[in-house]
């Protein structure tokens, strides 16, 4: 009975010694690919993406690439798709410093984080190491600029360029123009709508599709002037007269039923197989979407327009918005010769793999290849001059403005809150 | 055998490896999140004590914590009206009938082992008002308003339909258990009272129900607990809009928590969220135990 109960308790001290020690086993996503701890073996990356997203399908080209030619590993990757999850873990691999060799980044709250960990490499210092910076796109770069310390620690995913896809078939059947203002834009919503049409299609369930009618005409009147005056407190939506248009617009196409019925409740992929299916007249979206667009557009069914000018208000030249994404920062603390030089290989082969296997425009201003899409070269033009880069209210405001904001523009486009309340709502988020 | 589980000793090696693991992950979880909620904090580098502002400020200065305190209590009325009410009528038909019981058994179970993501799509596309989904489609025939009727979008239903899917959702789960309850009942109470003339409603009334009321407090109180920390479905289906209209205690702590990144304040709320529950389901035992009392 005794050897029995002996045996049990040495069963049990065996037990739970494995299992601490499987628990202790398990790698953080940094140590085995940082150089921190001996020799490198391959590269860490953490990302918010799915493996049909560009900047996986780029990223995991150019490291196997890279590091079959230099003996490494096979590299390891670790995808996010959602937004709150991604962002949770990133949290913890700051606060625990042990952040992966690459990972994806926006300009805010955990791009200073990591600043301070000294987790984040200077990336405008290194495309200068690598001559690549004036081979960038002046508004792509432009677009990762820290506003704490004017310098670029994120590198772009890609150049997106962002308009207007519209039907022709239905444009030309109502005799319809492409419009240039506001205004006409709503004329043609109003005429497309009284002809039983959906004018306009909208993924209302994302929160940056809503955002962007809000900030279209402070973005073309002021840049990025109005943004973070009202981050201050010197500007606020009540008083900036471009700002007020924004708010008028997005409550004038949500309560005037120009975008499809239940669009709140629409996502972004349900958005692209609602208008690439034939449902709207018009869709806001951009060359990420241009592989989804080319057979329409070949066949002359779908064309396009840039972002329309405000009425009545001096507009800035660019009316294309344009941006690099979600930024990719590199781990200071594991940045060494071999990341190094991989940073370099990237830069060199970014714009091959961003034409040949992500169908994306590159951040680097170099020659689209032949045979591609012929929306690549049609589009090119719209931002090929351009030097100002779209001001994402995502990256400008902090989290919780922009997380109120957010509910609110629901309600406004919903029109379950009038233009004076959203003014006052949205302008005390800022005084509070 | 039973001597030896009746040793102290060996009771306390079962229990203890438990009771490390329940205090591990919730106890010490509770009492991290209380630590947290006195700082103001965005879950990344500097932490700043504030002392109880985040409390002052969550119950004095935020309406909206109070509309998802209201909205949590309707969340939670409906999902006990639909699982433990709906579950034991289920039961019931299903003691009633000796065909198919097995297979509409099985089926009614269905809902409770598929995931959260995927039921919330399905009732996403049935609920669709472009493209036309199922519901509006059918109820389009009655009247062409419904064609374009918004239920997920719209603030005035999106909570009362986010409340029905988790209701659905789990259904299934409370009528096996009542079931279970009601094929345990003792056949002779029930001859009893068919010799005493009561008709089929009567012998439930007066003497199945009855007999498994404690199953019904115990499952009253599974599903107030679930529902009053109900999560998934509620931010799956309507992300808790729209604006807040279908915002729940829990979408509203992880929104600050996670998406407005005050880890602080995010953590104020759960532990007023702990507050709640334990207050709510203290309530409800006393009032359950008072009524054991008076019978």
């Amino acid at each position: 009975m005794r050897k029995k109960r002996l045996l049990a308790v040495l069963l049990t001290l065996v037990m739970t010694a494995s299992m601490i020690l499987t628990g202790c086993s398990g790698n953080s996503t940094g140590d085995e690919g940082g150089s921190k701890k001996g020799e490198r073996k391959r590269i860490s990356v953490l990302l918010r993406a799915s493996e049909s997203h560009p900047k996986y399908i780029m990223l995991k080209k150019l490291l196997t690439e890279f590091s079959e030619e230099n003996g490494l590993d096979e590299p390891e990757f670790e995808l996010v798709v959602s937004d709150a999850d991604y962002v949770t873990k990133l949290q913890l691999y700051i606060n625990s410093n042990s952040l992966p060799d690459i990972y994806g980044g926006a300009n805010g709250a955990l791009s200073k984080a990591a600043k301070d960990i000294d987790g984040i490499v200077n990336i405008g210092e290194e495309l200068e190491r690598v001559g690549m910076k004036d081979t960038m796109n002046e508004a792509v770069y432009d677009f990762f600029v820290d506003n704490e310390d004017g310098e670029v620690y994120l590198f772009p995913e890609c150049l997106n360029c962002e308009f207007f896809f519209y039907r022709k078939d239905i444009f030309e059947k109502y005799n319809l123009e492409t419009p240039t203002t506001w205004d006409e834009f709503l004329a043609v919503c109003e005429t497309l709508k009284s002809n039983n049409e959906v004018p306009l299609i909208v993924a209302g369930q994302e929160n940056w599709q809503l955002m962007r009618y809000l900030s279209f005409a402070p973005w073309r009147v002021t840049k990025d002037g109005f943004i973070t005056g009202y981050m201050s407190g010197e500007e606020t939506f009540g008083e900036n007269e471009s700002a007020q248009t924004g708010v008028e617009l997005l409550n004038e196409l949500g309560t005037k039923g120009y975008f499809q019925g239940g669009f709140l409740s629409t996502d972004y992929t349900a958005s692209k197989d609602l208008f690439f299916g034939g449902t709207g007249a018009m869709y806001y979206s951009g060359s990420g979407q241009i592989q989804d667009a080319s057979a329409k557009y070949d066949s002359g069914e779908l064309g396009f327009f840039p972002v329309p000018d405000v009425d009545g208000m001096e507009n800035m030249d660019t009316n294309v918005p344009i941006h690099g994404g979600f930024g990719t920062a590199f781990n200071k603390g594991t940045y060494d010769e071999t990341m190094q030089s991989f940073f370099e290989y990237m830069c060199k082969n970014y714009t091959r793999v961003c034409y040949e296997d992500a169908k994306v425009f590159s951040p680097f201003n170099e020659e689209i290849p032949e045979g591609l899409d012929a929306l690549f070269y049609d589009l090119q033009p719209l931002f090929e001059t351009a030097s100002d880069a779209w001001v994402s209210w995502d990256d400008k405001l902090d989290s919780a403005t922009l997380t109120s904001i957010v509910d609110e523009q629901q309600k406004l486009a919903q029109g379950t809150v009038n233009l004076e309340d959203f003014e006052k709502t949205v302008d005390g988020f800022i005084t509070k | 055998m039973q001597k030896a589980f009746g040793r102290k000793k060996v009771l306390a090696m079962f229990l203890t490896p438990a009771l490390v693991v329940y205090i591990a992950f919730v106890v010490v979880s509770v009492v991290w999140a209380a630590y947290y909620s006195f700082f103001d904090w965005s879950g990344v580098g500097e932490k700043t004590f504030i002392g109880i502002q985040n409390y002052i400020q969550l119950f004095t200065k935020d309406p909206i914590f109070w509309k998802t305190v209201l909205h949590t209590i309707i969340y939670t009325i409906i999902c006990v009206a639909i699982q433990v009410f709906g579950g034991l009528l289920f039961a019931v038909f299903l003691t009633r009938i000796n065909k198919g019981r097995a297979i509409l058994q099985t089926l009614y179970y269905v809902p409770v082992v598929i995931s959260s993501v995927a039921i919330c799509q399905i009732f996403s596309k049935l609920f669709s008002v472009t493209p036309t989904g199922v519901v509006n489609a059918v109820l389009s025939n009655l009247s062409s308003k419904f064609a374009m009727f918004e239920w997920i979008s719209n603030a005035d239903v999106s909570l009362y339909l986010a409340a029905f899917v988790e209701g659905y959702k789990y259904l299934g789960l409370y009528m096996v258990i009542f079931y279970a309850a009601l094929i345990g009942v003792p056949k002779e109470l029930e001859e009893a009272a068919i010799v005493d003339g009561a008709n089929v409603v009567q012998q439930y009334w007066k003497v199945k129900i009855p007999y498994i009321k404690p199953v019904i407090i115990a499952n009253c109180v599974l599903v107030l607990n679930g529902s009053l920390r109900s999560f998934d479905i509620s931010y799956l289906l309507t992300k808790g809009g729209p604006g807040n209209a279908s915002e729940l205690m829990s979408t509203y702590m992880y929104k600050q928590a996670f998406s407005s990144m005050k880890y602080g304040y995010g953590s104020a709320i759960a532990i007023a969220i702990v507050i709640i529950c334990l207050l709510i389901g203290f309530v409800f035992r006393r009032f359950t135990e008072r009524g054991d009392e008076n019978e």
